[in-house]
């Protein structure tokens, strides 16, 4: 194991699994506190089109494929938010509910998404560089390289000086939201912010993940962290380790072991931590604190 | 028949069931159970088909309908415990039933037919392959017949109970007085909804179930007002889409899934665009012709109290003549005067009002 770790690529999907999960396991608590997990699911879902067209562009333009994190992330963004502001246009104009306008986004930009993939793949001549391009369905932890480390460390310390400053006003905004208009915050622009936050903390694991269980590692680490703590620090902090721990031994499991994609072993670890907690819990769990959550 | 023909019978099944079911999930504001039910029956799927080795052991079906009984039940639990949001629970009972699934099907099922890329987009180019017999009788792809079955079934239901359907929809308090079980029907509903995911599993994979259940009722959830207005148009919408879908896929040379999803979200699109009355286009035109009456309504009115009209500003002008040119106005010695049939629409416009 130690020898393994010292292995250069090893070492490099570990650093960047754990940075990935600390990012989106602590803004998954936004997520998780203001009830969007079917929004982030969605959003994941969606960036496969942006994915998948950017890489296009990329061979459309220099004649070869691009699969750097540096143009696929881009892309990622572009589709999870016109997905969201698709969603609420067709919410606010029509009599449509959430769920519905949601459920409809998977099938415009997660199914065009995959026919683009797999038109990607059968195009003949072939396309340079897609080989790979659909680890993004399941992820592959393995495919992380150097330049893609630096750009999850860019998404990390963004988001987290963002959190730093910031922290105050969105605990208000998450909690009360009327209450932060009531002191004259402008809503609308920190709900800008806090859905930039949400994007962030799904594309920065599209590539370890995979878009179709994105939602649990943003979502999973939080819900756990809540298990334990009523205080969104202590919640923040505790979802950023567990989300860290799961996503470095899930990848790490999934580079040395054969056949794992590294999106559902890490997804496995998240849930097995998930039932503990909520089993385990002092205040809440199952075993333990019947009593307390009847009352 | 031919396989290429049979293959789009199936995927036309296959559509249909799942209009019938999506349309009462998206106006129960239920649509993403359908997301989370077509990944969560995958790990009973693998499990069955990893013990039996027999790919048409109805056995099959049951174990993956349980887990998806299984995914909202505890879903349900989560929600009632508080312990979890409820959506929240949604998402990681099935990202982790799911992710079970995919191992189950990476490591234990290598061997198979059965892998991961078909738990997303199906088998339907192999599935007319796949024969029911009869003793010598040649009947149809299986699949055919099994989606067939779980139309008939779903029809059953709804025109059996097509009045409590409606009152447990719209007012669930009402049928909960009338002696109805609102939250015991909900369940025998989502059973007849997990059965027909499973069933369209093998065809159509977990992104074209989502597709097919949510768009096309979503869409005709836009042009309908009644029930049995939206189940009919949903089905439709979800036929059209999968031909247009499969059609597209010959082609390109991939499986028809992606396309029929895709087609299925692009009708929407249009749908939501361009619907009469609530289309965005016809919102459009809607707002500007308001705005166009009431400026009229207020310069026929300015006229008709003798105010003088030199302070409007020249984009008024067009207003004027306008009304002029449609005889509401006549224009006599530099003032304005109100013609009978202005006077009149003066008067049905403020009556509106």
């Amino acid at each position: 194991m130690i020898e393994l770790l010292s292995d250069y690529t090893v070492r490099l999907v570990v650093i960047g699994s754990a940075l990935i999960g600390a990012t989106s396991g602590g803004l998954g608590c936004y997520a998780y506190l203001r009830r969007q997990s079917l929004v982030g699911d969605v959003i994941s879902h969606s960036s496969l089109l942006g994915i998948v067209a950017f890489f296009w562009l990329s061979h459309f333009l220099t004649g070869e494929g691009n699969k750097s994190l540096w143009v696929l992330i881009p892309g990622a963004i572009t589709a999870g938010l016109a997905a969201m502001l698709l969603t609420r246009s067709v919410t606010n104009r029509t009599k449509l509910k959430e769920d519905a306008g949601l459920g409809v986004m998977l099938a415009i930009f997660f199914g065009t998404g995959l026919m683009l993939l797999r038109w990607i793949q059968r195009s003949s001549p072939p396309i340079s560089g897609q080989a790979g391009l659909d680890d993004y369905l399941f992820g592959m932890a393995a495919a992380m390289t150097s330049s893609d480390l630096w750009m999850i460390c860019s998404l990390a310390l963004l988001s987290a000086i963002t959190v730093l400053f910031c922290w105050s006003r969105l605990k208000i905004l998450t909690f009360d939201e009327e209450y932060a208009a009531g002191l004259g915050l402008p809503t609308a622009r920190w709900e800008v912010l806090l859905l930039a936050l949400l994007v962030i903390g799904i594309v920065i694991g599209l590539q370890i993940v995979g878009v179709v269980l994105m939602v649990a590692m943003l979502i999973a680490p939080a819900s756990a962290a809540r298990q334990w703590t009523h205080s969104l620090g202590a919640m923040f902090c505790i979802a950023a380790g567990l989300g860290a721990t799961c996503a470095a031994s899930g990848a790490f499991l999934s580079s040395v072991q054969k056949g794992l994609p590294t999106g559902p072993v890490i997804v496995m670890f998240l849930t097995a931590v998930v039932i503990a907690s909520v089993l385990l819990s002092p205040s809440r769990g199952i075993l333990f604190g019947r009593q307390r959550l009847v009352s | 028949m031919s396989a290429e023909l049979w293959a789009l019978a199936i995927a036309v099944v296959t559509a249909v069931s799942c209009a019938l079911c999506g349309s009462l999930l998206v106006v129960n504001r239920q649509s993403m159970v359908s997301e989370a039910l077509s990944h969560a029956v995958l790990p009973g799927l693998a499990l069955a088909f990893f013990l039996l080795r027999d790919y048409n052991s109805p056995w099959l079906l049951i174990s993956a309908a349980a887990g998806g009984m299984l995914m909202i039940w505890l879903t349900e639990l989560f929600r009632s415990t508080r312990i979890v949001d409820s959506d929240a629970s949604l998402g990681i009972v099935f990202a982790g039933m799911f992710s079970l699934g995919i191992l189950l099907v990476a490591n234990l099922l290598r061997d198979t037919h059965f892998h991961a890329d078909c738990v997303l987009e199906g088998n339907l180019v192999l599935a007319p392959f796949d024969r029911l017999r009869w003793g010598e009788v040649d009947l149809g792809p299986r699949d055919w017949w099994l989606m067939s079955g779980i139309v008939t079934l779903q029809l059953v239901f709804i025109l059996v109970s097509y009045k409590e359907l409606k009152a447990m929809l719209f007012d669930p308090q009402l049928a909960g007085r009338f002696g109805l079980r609102p939250k015991l029907f909900e369940m025998i509903w989502l059973t007849v909804v997990s059965l027909t995911t499973v069933a369209a599993f093998n065809v159509a994979g977990s992104i074209l179930i989502v597709g097919l259940m949510i768009a096309p009722p979503a869409a005709a959830f836009l042009l309908t007002q009644r029930l049995s207005h939206l189940l009919i148009v949903a089905t439709a919408l979800a036929i059209l889409s999968a031909m247009v879908g499969f059609l597209v896929s010959i082609p390109m040379e991939i499986a028809p899934t992606g396309p029929v999803a895709s087609s299925a979200g692009l009708i929407f699109l249009l749908v939501y665009l361009f619907a009469p009355r609530s289309g965005l286009v016809s919102q459009h035109f809607q707002r500007k012709r308001k705005r166009a009456d009431t400026i009229e309504c207020l310069v026929l009115q300015l006229v008709a109290d003798n105010t003088s009209l030199d302070h409007l500003t020249k984009n008024w002008n067009s207003v004027l003549r306008s009304l002029i040119d449609r005889e509401l106005l006549v224009q006599a010695n530099d003032k304005m005067l109100l013609t009978s049939f202005g006077q009149s629409k003066l008067d049905s416009m403020l009556a509106e009002l």
